[in-house]
């Protein structure tokens, strides 16, 4: 392989480390693989995976919507780890494989609330066309979510485009 | 570290100053943020000769970080609060002073 080789979780000494991969993969993201490699650096691991749960399975915008679009960045990163990946908290509240493949093609899809586009849509610039997304981009957003989930919506989708990155990067 | 050394490091043309490992830990942040799968393994022998495996996880999870949060806050269009003389000013003077361009305070002091 390519990159820096996961550390066997298994192997840990550092137990507030273990416990926080065991919650990681009791969700289903990320797995021991993300967990492995960055337990490298045990200080580090442990602030990243409290992150990343809080970020993914925390806050107040619905989790389901949250799993479609961390599915739909790691697409458009052509991630193939993140893309693998699946919530079982999102699953559990019925989010479907055909509602994960729908959300790409979300804009014609009566199915997605007005709220769920724009929320789609604000990752989706968010990776292809940061700059497109202005104070009119902003101010529709607001009709639909509050400033607190606005901000949860975009550092979820950034510490998760960041996330990738580093994956696509290590871990080949 | 000075001014200098933060523009020329944006800029992608590290000063003859700047050592093979901190050329390397910057080749390292641009092909991360332009082409993640152009690292092979030859980038990476290169980066184990100048650093440990905690290291290069250290220098990568960084630079993910950023890459992302950056792109979050330019979506924002936030300011630093500051100017370069320290005086607080609004978002709009700061958006006159630094401009749209990720420049280090030496450049934007120049603008």
């Amino acid at each position: 392989m390519i990159g820096i080789a996961p550390l066997p979780v298994d192997a840990l000494e550092d137990q507030e480390l273990r416990a926080l991969i065991a919650q990681a993969a009791a969700l289903g993201v990320p797995d021991e693989r993300f967990a492995g490699i960055v337990a490298r650096v045990p200080h580090y691991a442990k602030a990243l995976l409290r992150a990343m749960l809080l970020s993914h399975a925390g806050g107040s915008v619905d989790h389901r919507l949250k799993e479609m679009i961390r599915v739909q960045l790691a697409g458009f990163a052509r991630d193939p780890y993140f893309a693998s990946l699946r919530s079982t908290k999102a699953i559990g509240e019925g989010l479907t494989e055909e509602r994960i493949a729908a959300s790409n093609r979300y804009e014609n899809d009566d199915r997605f609330s007005e709220a769920e586009k724009w929320a789609l849509r604000y990752a989706e610039r968010m990776y292809l066309a940061p700059h497109e997304i202005d104070a009119a981009f902003y101010a529709e957003l607001k009709r639909h979510y509050t400033e607190a989930q606005i901000m949860e919506l975009g550092a979820f989708i950034a510490f998760h485009y960041g996330m990738q990155v580093f994956m696509r990067a290590v871990a080949r | 570290m000075t001014e200098a050394d933060i523009d020329e490091g944006i800029a992608g043309a590290p000063a003859a100053r700047l050592t093979d490992r901190e050329r390397l830990a910057l080749d390292f942040s641009a092909r991360m943020a332009t082409e993640p799968e152009a690292l092979d393994a030859a980038v990476y022998d290169a980066l184990r000769q100048h650093y440990s495996e905690e290291e290069i996880v250290e220098l990568g999870a960084f630079i993910g970080f950023n890459i992302g949060y950056h792109t979050f806050f330019g979506t924002l269009k936030f300011y630093p609060m500051f100017a370069p003389d320290g005086r607080l000013v609004s978002q709009e003077e700061a958006a006159q002073i630094y401009g749209d361009k990720p420049v280090s305070l030496a450049a934007g002091r120049s603008t």
